[in-house]
């Protein structure tokens, strides 16, 4: 194991320390005293543990692959942005932005995520232990988001593909979007998934998906032109 | 983008350690701007009133000689600092508008960088690390302030467009802001025709003018800050703080960062996180504030710093 003190070092160097000792062999590092600085872990391209003990800022573990991210601490804007595999877990609240365009792996916010969580997600699982804000969801494309707390307003706005399920309150659903509830085979995944990381949901939970209107536009039709203008 | 810090002592004591703590946040976010930097202090009521003057680009000492000489006629009035072209000048007793009054009408390019019984405002052109050098901001105490670090976006790097921006005739109301505000050009020219004088083409102005509007007609500043949410438009992220009241204010689409972090004893508010764990370390818990949330805090009732006068027995 690989312990680093973020402390003394340049972000850079941080960065540098890490891909060192993964390419070394390393199979686990360990950041102390990050300071909650941005970008921290980003683009890490093995299957490797990294816990990082505090905060952090912005794009933490983003554009990594097959990483097995912990962060004891909360997290600034878009962490996780643009992974493409392996798990991101963040002990605090979220920023805005997490999970931003996430391709695929496994994105936990034990706490609350803020405004537009999992937006346009193109694979992977988001799974937000608290509430959500404002359009989480937006313009996701495919994956999954279960939210065990209230959602915020416009949630899943725009959606093309994908589903959230929400376990507590939604604020208000965004365009073209339709609201089921999830079934037992879909509770049961949820419930298996919520286990993994040792959170606590709800019993029900709701399930929002594409409503599919805004897939085409049908360029006579005058009520479309009039929402638009 | 601009760094904005808040820091709130929860005693309430004007003693606390805000110009330290609003230094180290600023600090940990002077990459988000260097361009001009400044804190507002509430600090230990004065008898009468401080005020911070910009002394203007003509030779500093004739003008402010005859700023003195104005002031006078309203009340005692003595220089207490001076720092280039920013000077901090005490008077016994005077109407607030009548100080302005008399201090605008020196000069075109005179202006009032803050009034008040317990804000002063300290702003310059350069990143926080030299706010230490020049005001030795450490030492400045209060019970709360503010704190702003510029990266000029859409007006020109000068003292006057620098913030904290104090709401020109409003004592002790500041503000600090991030964001643009885009129906800027419509609300100044109805402020305008009110007569009201702007003294920057800076859009951030506009909010402390804003708010001292609203709280004018007699609502909260929690009040005003939630009717700006739907008035003004744009991305903003803002603080705004008088004497008795400390609070923020975040755009309806969330456009702009805000974090919060509350710790037993402060509340901190920041850009980022780096800049609250800079003031207070740790035992926080760290928050994004959401689109279009309004929170404030009352300031407790007022501890002096000073020892307390013994009265002898009658």
């Amino acid at each position: 194991m690989r312990l680093i003190d973020c402390d003394a070092l340049s972000v850079r160097q941080i960065n540098e320390t890490i891909h060192r000792a993964v390419a070394d062999g390393e199979r686990e590092v360990h950041l102390q005293r990050p300071g909650a600085r941005h970008n921290l872990a980003v683009a890490v391209l093995h299957d490797v543990r990294i816990v990082i003990d505090g905060p952090v800022g912005y794009y933490c573990g983003g554009m990594s692959d097959g990483v097995r991210l912990e962060i004891h601490g909360s997290a600034g804007w878009g962490v996780a942005e643009c992974l493409l595999s392996g798990s991101v877990v963040i002990d605090g609240n979220a920023g805005n932005g997490a999970a931003a365009s996430i391709r695929g792996g496994t994105v936990v916010v034990k706490g609350d995520a803020a405004a537009r969580a999992g937006i346009a997600m193109k694979g992977g699982l988001l799974v937000i232990g608290g509430d959500t804000g404002y359009m989480a969801g937006f313009m996701m494309q495919r994956g999954r988001i279960i939210v065990c707390g209230n959602a915020g307003p416009a949630l899943a706005d725009s959606m093309y593909e994908g589903v959230v399920y929400v376990g507590g309150e939604i604020a208000e659903l965004g365009n073209d979007t339709v609201v089921t509830d999830a079934n037992p085979e879909e509770l049961a995944e949820i419930r298996g998934a919520l286990e993994r990381y040792a959170l606590k949901g709800p019993d029900a939970f709701r399930k929002v998906v594409s409503g599919r209107k805004l897939w085409n536009y049908d360029k006579k039709e005058l009520d479309a032109w009039k929402a638009a203008f | 983008m601009c760094g904005i810090v808040g820091y709130f002592d929860k005693s309430g004591s004007v003693g606390s350690p805000a110009g330290a703590k609003l230094l180290a946040m600023l600090t940990a976010l002077g990459r988000r701007g260097p361009d001009s930097s400044g804190v507002a202090i509430w600090g230990e009521p004065a008898d009468g009133l401080v005020l911070r003057v910009k002394g203007g680009q003509r030779r500093d000492e004739p003008t402010i000689r005859e700023i003195i000489r104005r002031l006078r006629r309203l009340g005692r009035t003595r220089v207490t600092a001076a720092h280039g072209s920013l000077f901090r000048l005490d008077i016994d007793k005077a109407e607030p508008a009548e100080c302005v009054a008399a201090i605008e009408a020196v000069a075109p390019d005179v202006e009032v960088v803050s009034l008040g019984r317990q804000l002063e405002i300290v702003k310059q052109v350069d990143a926080p690390r030299n706010l230490e050098t020049e005001f030795r901001v450490s030492r400045m105490t209060g019970s709360h302030g503010l704190g702003h670090t510029r990266l000029s976006t859409e007006s020109r790097v000068d003292l006057s467009h620098s913030q904290p921006f104090w709401a020109h005739g409003t004592p002790d109301l500041a503000v600090v802001h991030n964001g643009h505000i885009t129906n800027y050009h419509r609300l100044r020219r109805i402020y305008e025709q009110e007569g009201v004088r702007f003294y920057t083409e800076n859009d951030s102005e506009i909010i402390g003018i804003y708010l001292a509007r609203k709280m004018r007609d007699g609502v909260s500043l929690a009040e005003a800050l939630e009717a700006s949410v739907k008035e003004l438009d744009g991305s903003f992220s803002y603080l705004a703080a008088t004497a008795t009241a400390f609070g923020y204010a975040k755009d309806p689409f969330c456009l702009k960062p805000l974090i919060v972090g509350e710790s037993p004893g402060a509340v901190t508010i920041a850009n980022e996180e780096a800049a609250i764990h800079a003031a207070l370390g740790g035992g926080y818990r760290a928050r994004e504030a959401g689109a279009g949330e309004v929170l404030t805090w009352e300031i407790p009732r007022r501890q002096s710093a000073r020892p307390p006068r013994r009265r002898r027995a009658a």
